[in-house]
């Protein structure tokens, strides 16, 4: 069996709002990642899987604090270390991230090389300045990126530039967990290809050693990852391979997810789902029973009242609902 | 809408702003109401009178007397009298005739007294005086010693055939009730160069310049609103041109386009409104380049597309689609503007470029007298340090009032 | 490369458009007025003179003098050639000194005093601001309002406040003038001591009237900058928060320059009336002496020269601008 690169056990973290209220926006997320693999997150915006993408970081700061779990990278446990220690040896290195916003991640007024020259020493104060850059040089020429652009300002690059510097500095430190927050989501689709094009290069050059991929396009996910799996306020709701997840979705949620056309609307940038009416429950006061009860189509009175465990159902699926496989299967095909 | 509301008195700057404002307001319209005349009438003859209340002398004399024994009332008598200048000399006689002056204060009335009449002898002939000097000492000593021993006055009045009559005796113990004199003045704040109560007439400068604050914020924001709409919305052309005017006139200082106008204008035509009216013209560019930059992140949303696609005339889909939405800035650019016309009118008017003066007094104005009267200097400062206190205190209210809408409309400011 | 060129040159281009149009306002603004400046002019200087016929000759030799009995374009092209010959005619109220002469005695005491005042205030405002930002809790909530209180000081009204807290009352400071009035200039010792001593209270009081606003300007400024997406990311990277405060810092005190050119008219416009306060021997003095005299060719001149200082400050101040700061080419390949 492949190295485990990540097993995250229970993690909860939660926001504290300006009115001093919890939002418990991760709750009780398990999840594990094999070396060379990688597992995609799906869900509508506010379902917490951007959240999750923070705090698997195991580095908060105000409004995002920890509550209980455990984030275990590469066998090393970071959940309990102090900030200092996990900003100087597990950020970057250990843990990288790519942000969602890639056009205004890069400091403006920083040449893109001696952004690098920061993040390097920051981890290593004593590295040297010629050093540093042979290395850019070599990572950037081996991710087909222009050398040139070291000595530019990100207010030089182009769109699909920028973000595909950016998962260059992301990953200048080889890290072991890669998580990925819909990096592509502010593209073009050719831009989009590019980049999930470059991802996967460097998950073969072995540039990133495990990836998590998070989108809200569950479809998307299909050319990408191995794994996925579909949050919905704050939980797992269900999980499984990549072609089992996109063909033959459990769970309401997903299927609704997976069947439901997106429409961007004006002035947000949350898409709804038109497919599933409603909007994801207010996490300040969650539902008792399932989360997902109150736009559920085939929700019966009981499950209000009673929260599901997440349950596997077979090798590496799982799911969380009071219907059987087989009875949700079954409702299905009728459906069709 | 009432929502906003809500929230904009939710946020203390803004209500501690609104409250101070709110009183400068009841005060400028009350205080009229209580305290009515001209408060440009000049009823001091001299200048800069003190602030506090002043009883009529004359009235004082007729009126019925209460005989009070008051046990300090010579020492504090002697306290008022003795100048500086006098405890000084006293103590150069003292010295000059070494008397032990060791850890004298001579501010302190009491001990220099005990030592002076202990010491003092008008036959003394101290080293080196004059007798000019000697001659100054008895008088001191006489005015002195018939202070403490409570000699009394006599008032005499011109009868009709001419002659004095004397009509009183008073004595040290006799008092008067302050209510039963038939004339006293409290002045709050004193009197100015003029000698016009600087109270009534500041009450009455605040208005005026209030008002010239107000006027200069609706013609800038006026200007500014329209020409920022234009510009943001229909963009080329008349985008171009009205930027080029806007950019313009924020490099050329406003402030030098003021004093320019405002002298061409000459002193007889600068009535109050005229001023306003010209500050309001030459400060109408912040307004128009941040309402453009708000109308532009605006012209392209949906619903403007729709009503275009609708047909509705742009002066509609201005004020429908687009004013909506930007009123938050407006509103606080034109509070910005007020208290920026408030000052402007004072700096004006310190240069001599104020409103006429002969109308209304104005705050700005009020300043200039003192300044021109060196208030400053010779330690006037009721007739200049409330009006600083009260620009400021316009300009702070209305600024926390726009901070605290700032932070209403941009909640991560807080 | 290109891209800087590109707003030099536009920024070349405009600073010269500006200044031809102060030039023509500063001609025009006086002409257009319903006033005739020299008929004012002569009603003055011809007080008490009944005969009409003298009269109508010291108007006609003002006339001369101005120029303003030919026509208004021929007038301008006067104005401007004598404009490059430093000519700015003759003073009324200091008879028969040059214009030009005056302004250059006090040109130096207001550039002196000023820039050094206003940029020092600046300074301070901006790490006020920024330290308010970034340390938020009690600091901020002192700090915001106290900036806000003194910014809404006008210029003179501090002026005032030193000059009777320092000058009147404690006698530590002189209260009047650039130097002791019984020394002549010159390059002694006790002389620069002097004009030293002279120079505290001028220079503080409109340090501390510029401190609030660019504290408040700065403070909004570094809170943008601390909540935007690349504070978060180099979070993420492991950069150390003592480098992120610099990211912000001086992200946030660039545009501070911009904001600064935009607001420096406003600035020496107070700072002008505190000079009057404190008699300092400026521009704003001479300005205020020029307008209490009457003395039109002063006053024109010295609104000219302030204008053009002015105008010089905030084009020096964008080209640095440009210079150092990446985001300006991004905006100028955007436009």
């Amino acid at each position: 069996m492949a190295k485990k690169m990540l097993e995250v056990n229970g993690l909860t973290t939660k926001y504290v709002t300006r009115f001093r209220e919890d939002v418990y926006a991760v709750d009780h997320v398990s999840l594990s990642i094999e070396e060379g693999k990688s597992l995609g997150i799906a869900g509508e915006s506010g379902c917490g899987k951007s959240t999750l993408a923070l705090s698997l970081m195991g580095y908060y700061f105000a409004p995002l604090h920890y509550m209980s779990g455990d984030i275990i990278v590469d066998g090393k446990n970071i959940s309990g270390l102090d900030p200092d220690v996990v900003r100087k040896t597990v950020l970057g290195s250990d843990v990288a991230y790519i942000p969602q916003a890639a056009m205004n991640a890069l400091n403006p007024t920083r040449r893109i090389i001696t952004f690098i020259e920061d993040v390097i020493r920051a981890h290593d104060p004593k590295a040297n300045k010629k050093d540093i850059r042979e290395m850019a040089e070599k990572r950037f020429e081996e991710v087909h990126l222009p050398k040139d652009a070291l000595d530019k300002y990100a207010v030089e690059l182009s769109g699909g530039m920028k973000q595909r510097v950016v998962i260059a500095i992301s990953t200048i430190l080889s890290p072991k967990v890669l998580i990925a927050d819909e990096p592509s989501s502010a593209l073009d689709v050719t831009s989009q290809k590019v980049v999930i094009k470059m991802l996967r290069d460097m998950m073969e050059k072995g540039f990133i050693r495990s990836m998590i991929f998070i989108t809200h396009e569950l479809p998307l996910l299909y050319n990408v990852t191995d794994d996925i799996m579909v949050m919905y306020a704050g939980q797992i709701v269900e999980r499984g391979s990549a072609s089992e997840m996109v063909f033959d979705p459990v769970h309401p949620y997903s299927r609704g997810l997976m069947h439901s056309i997106l429409v961007p609307e004006d002035g947000t940038r949350d898409n709804k789902l038109t497919a599933i009416p409603g909007t994801p429950p207010n996490l300040k006061k969650p539902p008792q029973g399932c989360r997902f009860a109150e736009r559920c189509k085939y929700a019966q009175p009981s499950c209000r009242y009673n929260a599901m465990p997440l349950v596997e159902f077979a090798p590496g699926r799982a799911y969380r609902c009071s219907f059987s496989v087989e009875q949700l299967k079954e409702v299905y095909k009728s459906e069709d | 809408m009432k929502n906003t509301l809500r929230q904009v008195f939710h946020s203390s700057k803004f209500v501690a702003g609104f409250i101070i404002f709110v009183g400068i307001l009841l005060l400028i319209t009350f205080y009229p109401l209580f305290h009515p005349g001209n408060p440009l009438d000049m009823i001091g003859v001299g200048t800069f009178a003190e602030p506090g209340t002043y009883v009529s002398l004359y009235d004082s004399v007729g009126t019925d007397t209460e005989t009070l024994k008051l046990p300090d009332a010579a020492d504090k008598r002697l306290d008022a009298v003795l100048g500086k200048e006098d405890r000084i000399k006293m103590v150069a006689w003292l010295s000059a005739m070494e008397v032990d002056i060791e850890g004298l204060d001579y501010m302190d009335t009491e001990a220099l007294m005990d030592l002076w009449r202990a010491n003092y002898d008008d036959s003394a002939r101290p080293n080196g005086m004059t007798k000019a000097e000697r001659n100054y000492y008895k008088r001191l000593n006489e005015s002195l010693s018939s202070m403490g021993a409570g000699g009394q006055m006599k008032v005499f009045e011109n009868d009709a055939a001419g002659e004095e009559q004397q009509i009183a005796t008073i004595t040290p113990e006799d008092y008067v009730n302050v209510k039963n004199v038939a004339n006293t003045k409290t002045l709050v704040l004193g009197t100015d160069n003029f000698g016009r109560d600087v109270l009534k007439e500041m009450v009455s400068a605040t208005r005026t310049s209030i008002m010239i604050g107000l006027i200069a914020g609706v013609v800038a924001t006026a200007i500014g609103l329209l020409l920022g709409l234009l510009s943001g919305y229909m963009g080329g052309f008349v985008d171009d041109a009205i930027m080029f005017i806007t950019n313009l006139f924020t490099v050329v200082p406003s402030f030098i386009l003021l004093i320019l106008i405002s002298y061409s204008i000459g002193q007889e035509q600068r009535g109050a409104s005229v001023v306003a009216l010209v500050i309001g013209l030459t400060s109408w560019t912040w307004t128009c380049r941040s309402v453009r930059s708000q109308v532009i992140s605006l012209r392209n949303r949906d619903h403007v597309n729709l009503s275009k696609l609708s047909g509705h005339s742009l002066a509609r889909i201005l004020l429908t689609d687009i004013l909506p939405y930007i009123a938050s800035y407006v509103v606080m650019a034109f509070i910005l503007q007020v208290s920026s016309g408030i000052l402007s009118e004072a700096q004006l008017s310190l240069l001599g470029l104020g409103p006429k003066t002969t109308e209304v007094p104005t705050l700005g104005l009020m300043m200039n007298w003192a300044m021109l009267y060196s208030a400053h200097l010779n330690g006037s400062w009721w007739a200049y340090f409330p009006v600083i206190l009260m620009i400021t205190l316009i300009s702070f209210s209305l600024n926390l009032m726009n901070t605290g809408l700032d932070q209403v409309f941009n909640p991560t400011l807080r | 490369m290109k891209g800087y060129r590109k707003y030099f040159g536009k920024k070349i281009v405009w600073f010269l458009i500006t200044l031809v149009v102060a030039v023509i306002l500063n001609f025009l603004l006086p002409r257009l007025m319903p006033n005739d400046p020299v008929a004012a002019i002569t009603g003055k200087m011809a007080q008490g003179v009944t005969d009409a016929s003298a009269s109508q000759r010291i108007y006609e030799k003002y006339q001369e003098e101005f120029g303003t009995n030919k026509p208004l374009v021929e007038q301008f092209f006067i104005f401007v050639k004598n404009l490059f010959h430093g000519d700015l005619g003759t003073s009324f109220s200091q008879y028969p000194r040059k214009v030009s002469e005056i302004i250059a005695s006090s040109i130096a005491w207001t550039i002196a005093l000023q820039f050094p005042a206003i940029i020092v205030g600046w300074l301070i405002g901006n790490i006020l601001g920024a330290l308010a930002a970034y340390i938020k809790k009690g600091f901020d909530k002192v700090l915001l309002p106290l900036s806000l209180f003194m910014s809404s000081i006008p210029a003179f009204g501090m002026a005032v406040i030193l000059l009777v807290l320092f000058g009147v009352r404690l006698k530590i400071a002189p209260t009047a003038g650039g130097y002791n009035y019984d020394m002549i200039p010159n390059l002694s010792w006790p002389f620069v001591k002097s004009v030293i001593a002279h120079y505290q209270l001028p220079f503080w009081s409109i340090v501390l009237v510029s401190i609030g606003g660019q504290a408040v300007g700065m403070r909004s400024m570094s809170i943008y900058e601390l909540n935007a997406d690349y504070v978060k990311y180099a979070r993420f990277l492991g950069i150390k928060d003592r480098t992120i405060v610099r990211y912000v810092f001086r992200n946030a005190m660039l545009p501070q320059i911009t904001g600064l050119a935009m607001s420096i008219g406003t600035m020496v416009g107070g700072a002008l009336v505190a000079e009057r306060v404190f008699s300092y021997p400026g521009l704003g003095s001479t300005l205020f002496t020029a307008i209490s005299g009457g003395d039109y060719p002063l006053i024109s001149a010295a609104t000219l020269i302030i204008t053009l200082m002015v105008l010089t400050i905030s084009f020096v101040l964008d080209i640095v601008y440009g210079f150092i700061d990446p985001r300006v080419k991004a905006a100028q390949f955007d436009s």
